[in-house]
């Protein structure tokens, strides 16, 4: 068997306090392709940009083709062969896709003025290769979507890496564009280059790589052929969680179940030429709680925005019957639908006490102390961090501000985007406690989106599930696990 | 002697530094705007000042209530005539918006500088100030203008802080700055937040220029080193941190006017300079800066 | 790309223009030559600041710091020893390639605001420094250099052409070649460009000395041609105001607009010179509208209009 071209050796990266990467170690050889899968903050894009030297790794070694190259200048790591397949590109907009190509076979010198012709000729061969040949003349901004993401595989080409990065290569595309840049990358590994493709979960990959090396908060948890990885515990563990409980109420036992409280009819929505939601249609009843779950990027925020008025749409968001397009994303919030984003758009530097009092703004001080007494039963930590700077919090009393901050307003309705991000699983346990104690003391309607399936099934009474910005299954969170729980893995 | 003196010059002379600066940079933290039509409102609220008061004999307080109600004025218009149409428009890529904003306050910087010079001439003009007389502090002779200025920029800043600390508005406004999509779903609505910031900057611009005008005088050639300062403190302060101009402020006013005495008027300018370059070099962020 | 640029109608179009200026002086007076003079060194300055900004993403405030370094040197050595012209310009352009490297160190670091104020900062400086040293600058009075081009204006009306043109195909054939696709490239994300092996360090300084060298070039020359350097026509504030909206009113990003409008800014200045300080209201405010009204500047309109018809 060759030697392997990329050796990454006990890598540690540190930002700040936080450790988003430790000890982790791999190795790829030439035409293979390993799949790095972790949920969100596993992470695996740490790894990919430290790889590059773009966060350069605080510990261990990285081996290029046995140089190594830890703490190199990027530009220096890619000049010895590593390129990378960026998912959110940003293209030359005003050249041609042909001088996009381009872009990626000029040497790194100030006296190259002139391409030749074997240059310009090798260009249209890549631009061929990868499907591109038709719009040569074209600019990115006329492109589809998936023509943007060949054309940055083609830029990567063109620099004739032997190792090749690719950042999670089928997001935001359809299953038949997701079909063809697979052959492109397994194309790659044909050529006897070392693919690393990170993305979140074993199943999208599965078809694609040799072998699979799964995190989670910055650690190895699982290695291993497709297969093995699937079968982990561990993995099972942390994408599905044990046995799921559910204790959901049946729809018919709310009260308005012909005209809803929130009613999402046929829902478009572009950025750009990208679509990211794509006749999406649901309904939350009063005093409902439903979990739209999905992976990173299935268009679960861009679905929250809608609702909240932050981004335009078409189609038709309904409130109690009213439709609530034109009014401002302010309005739709003091109309009492709230969001509390995955973002926590919190005033960092403004204490605790005054996030929430910009939250009750609007209710008198009576109302207002009283609000702020439920809520520090609710949170109770909030009370004892009050002087505090909101930036200066845990990322757990963070989202836990940020849901109180909310509910400050007192909404009809909340909407809480991945409120589990990122956190500890004892912080989620005290979320998921908070969650609970509303649901059963207070007519509060919920539109919980989440990736993470264990936590959002037990509080949901209905479950949508979000894929390619889709809906693709809805029902009653019973009957999830058997239905679509292996698309979780 | 000198030291008194020198201690009380600079401290008026800063203090109308950091009024004019404390309202740039409150647009800037909050806005992300870096209004370059700044020293153009300060000196068309002091000559508006100037000629109310004197030409039109109105008396200096009607001059001064004209001289900010200019600066208010002015201020909403560059905010809806130019600032907002180029936040808005589409034709602009967002990372472009920046140097359009900045291009086009320039401009219209200029355009007010240049009505100013056709209207009233380029003459200095000193506005008639609201108190005379000389008092004597430490021995040092005074004039009560002088301390008037401070004064009054103090309880402006005093204002403003009160404003921004002590009520629903303003501590909406400094959420603001810090995130302006939080105060959005929290249901302020931020058109309305910003008309307020810039409304409270014209108001400050506008005190700052008629002080300004009454105590040191004003051209229309004044328009552009004012600018000129106000930047330079705001970024030596840090950007957006209005606690970092004020103390900018006192830094810059006094490094000049201990170089006019000790050294000689003609360098003034160039020790606030030098120690901006070396600020710039060693900490990019200014003194207090978060961005 | 090459036949690209030979292709590119903007190019010939600009070409037949030049020719058709190269013979205005059959049948103008010398006081429009001698306008069109200074507007064509303008254009040169509006070019390099646009080759900064347009390409490497850079807003550079400080372009009449390059400009001014290269007049005032070119000047202050030819009123000390008076050698000849040619090694003073040299000079110039040294001085103020040295400046380009100045700027370009905090550029490399800081973004945005701040980097636009270190290079204001550097203007102020350099006006302080001219008024101070007066015994060798002249001061706020001015400094008057011994030695001139020509007395001619027509040979001044054609070697200013001929240099702004040549600087035009130079700077609009970089800004269209390989090295200008990597600096707009780096200039777009400095992440993504090395990535793909760019070194953004290297290419981004090279655009800042192309920059000063093209300013400084044209300071020198302009000090020649008006036979005197002083800091309101070369240093002040206003002079890199009047180069970088000249840069954005003809249109960033396309070098040849930057020539399109900052000839009209001179131009127009002048010709309603006779209403006094309305003249420059009058400028700024068409100025303003073009910029509030087409953002793509004068070329992106003429550009609009073809594609309309």
């Amino acid at each position: 068997m060759s030697e392997p071209l990329l050796v990454v050796d006990h890598m540690t990266k540190r930002f700040g306090g936080l450790v988003a990467v430790k000890d982790v170690s791999f190795s790829i050889r030439p035409g293979e392709i390993l799949g790095l899968i972790g949920p969100n903050g596993s992470g695996k894009s740490t790894v990919m940009k430290s790889i590059l030297g773009i966060h350069p790794p605080d510990g261990g070694s990285v081996k290029v083709d046995g140089t190594e190259v830890a703490g190199w200048a990027p530009h220096k790591i890619a000049q010895r062969g590593v390129g990378m397949v960026f998912q959110h590109s940003r293209p030359l907009h005003r050249q041609t896709v042909f001088e996009n190509i381009l872009l990626g076979l000029l040497p790194d010198r100030l006296t190259y003025l002139i391409p030749d012709a074997a240059t310009e000729r090798r260009a249209r061969e890549i631009a061929e290769k990868v499907g591109l040949g038709h719009v040569l003349d074209r600019r990115p901004g006329t492109l589809p979507f998936a023509d943007l993401r060949k054309m940055e595989i083609a830029k990567a080409i063109a620099r004739n890496p032997r190792i090749v990065l690719v950042d999670e290569p089928f997001a935001g595309l359809t299953s038949r564009e997701t079909a063809a840049f697979a052959q492109l990358i397994r194309e790659m590994r044909d050529d006897g280059r070392a693919v690393l493709i990170v993305d979140h979960n074993v199943r999208s990959v599965a078809a694609l790589v040799d072998r699979i090396y799964a995190m989670y908060v910055g650690e190895r948890i699982a290695e291993g052929s497709v297969d093995d990885v699937l079968r982990d515990e561990t993995v099972r563990r942390v994408y599905l969680g044990g046995a799921l409980t559910v204790a959901a109420r049946p729809e018919s036992s709310f009260k308005d179940v012909d005209t809803p409280f929130l009613a999402v009819d046929k829902l478009d929505v572009f950025y750009g030429k990208a679509q990211a939601l794509e006749d999406v249609s649901l309904k939350v009843h009063k005093g409902e709680f439903v979990a739209v779950v999905g992976l990173n990027g299935a268009g679960k925020t861009t679905l929250f925005n809608a609702i909240s008025g932050l981004v335009p749409y078409s189609g038709a968001i309904k409130r109690e019957g009213t439709a609530l397009a034109g009014r401002s994303a302010a309005k739709v919030a003091r109309g009492g639908i709230v969001q509390a984003p995955e973002g926590r758009d919190l005033f960092t530097e403004m204490s605790v006490r005054e996030n929430l009092e910009l939250g009750g703004a609007r209710l008198t001080p009576e109302e207002r102390e009283e609000r702020l007494d439920w809520l520090y039963g609710l949170f109770p930590i909030l009370k004892t961090r009050g002087k505090q700077n909101a930036g200066t919090l845990s990322g757990g009393e963070q989202q836990m501000l940020t849901i109180a901050r909310a509910l400050m307003m007192k909404p009809d309705m909340l909407i809480l985007d991945e409120p589990t991000l990122g956190l500890a699983p004892v912080i989620m346990e005290q979320i998921s406690k908070a969650l609970e104690k509303l649901r059963q003391t207070t007519p509060l309607t919920v539109l919980l989106g989440e990736q993470n399936v264990t936590f959002a099934l037990p509080h949901a009474d209905r479950v949508y599930v979000l894929e390619h910005g889709r809906i693709v299954w809805e029902g009653d969170p019973s009957r999830f696990e058997a239905d679509v729980g292996e698309r979780y893995l | 002697m000198l030291f008194w003196q020198i201690l009380i010059d600079g401290f008026a002379i800063s203090s109308l530094y950091a009024l004019g600066a404390t309202g740039f940079t409150l647009i800037f933290g909050v806005t992300g705007v870096l209004n370059l039509s700044h020293g153009s409102i300060m000196v068309a609220a002091a000559v508006a000042a100037w000629a109310v008061a004197g030409t039109f004999g109105f008396g200096a307080y009607g001059g001064a209530f004209v001289g900010i109600a200019t600066g208010f004025v002015l201020s909403l218009a560059t905010y809806f005539m130019i600032v907002r149409r180029l936040q808005e428009t589409r034709s602009i890529r967002e990372e472009e918006k920046e140097i359009f904003i900045l291009t086009a306050t320039l401009l219209w910087g200029i355009m007010l500088q240049e009505a100013i010079a056709y209207l009233f001439t380029n003459n200095a003009k000193t506005v008639l100030p609201i108190v005379d007389g000389v008092v004597s502090i430490l021995g040092v002779r005074t004039p009560a203008n002088e301390i008037f200025t401070a004064v009054i920029c103090w309880a402006a800043i005093g204002c403003l802080w009160g404003f921004v600390n002590r009520t629903r508005a303003g501590k909406a406004l400094l959420a603001a700055s810090m995130n302006p999509r939080g105060v959005t779903l929290l249901g302020f609505e931020l058109s309305n937040i910003y008309i307020a910031v810039w409304a409270v900057y014209g108001a400050l611009a506008g005190i700052a220029g008629v002080l300004l005008g009454m105590f040191l005088g004003v051209s229309s050639y004044s328009a552009g080193p004012l600018t000129a300062s106000a930047f330079s403190i705001v970024v030596l302060g840090g950007l957006g941190s209005v606690s970092g101009s004020l103390i900018a402020a006192y830094v810059v006013g006094y490094l000049e006017t201990l170089t006019a005495y000790l050294v000689s008027p003609a360098y003034r300018a160039i020790p606030a300079l030098l120690l901006l370059v070396v600020v710039m070099y060693l900490r990019p962020r200014g003194l207090m800066g978060r961005r | 790309m090459l036949s690209r640029i030979l292709k590119s109608r903007e190019i010939w179009f600009s070409l037949i223009i030049v020719l058709c200026a190269a013979t205005l002086p059959v049948y103008v007076s010398g006081y429009v030559l001698g306008l069109l003079t200074i507007a064509y060194y303008f254009g040169v300055f509006s070019m390099a600041w646009d080759l900064l900004f347009g390409f490497a993403n850079e807003v550079n405030f400080g372009p009449s710091f390059l400009i001014g370094l290269g007049a005032y040197t070119a000047g202050i050595l030819d009123s000390l020893y008076q050698p000849p012209i040619f090694i003073c310009v040299l000079a110039g352009v040294a001085a103020a390639m040295i400046g380009g490297v100045v700027l370009a160190l905090p550029a490399l670091r800081v973004r945005g605001p701040y980097f636009g104020l270190t290079t204001l900062v550097a203007v102020l400086m350099l006006q302080n420094f001219v008024v101070v040293a007066a015994n060798l600058t002249g001061g706020e009075i001015g400094l008057t250099v011994p030695d001139i081009i020509s007395v001619d204006d027509k040979v001044n009306y054609w070697l200013a052409l001929g240099f702004m043109t040549i600087s035009g195909l130079i700077l609009y054939g970089l800004s269209r070649s390989p090295v200008g696709l990597i600096l707009q490239a780096s200039g777009q994300d400095t992440v993504q460009a090395g990535a793909l092996g760019f070194n953004i360090v290297k290419h981004k300084l090279a655009a800042f000395l192309v920059s000063a060298f093209f300013s400084g070039l044209a300071g020198a020359l302009m000090v020649f041609y008006l036979g005197a350097a002083s800091v309101t026509t070369f240093v002040d504030v206003t002079v890199g105001v009047q180069v970088i909206i000249g840069a954005v009113l003809g249109g960033r990003r396309t070098i040849l607009g930057a020539v399109l409008g900052a000839v009209f800014l001179i131009v127009a200045g002048e010709a309603l010179r006779p209403l006094g300080e309305l003249a420059t209201f009058i400028v700024s405010a068409v100025a303003l509208a073009v910029i509030l009204a087409f953002p793509g500047g004068l070329l992106g309109l003429m550009r609009g209009s073809r594609g309309a018809s």
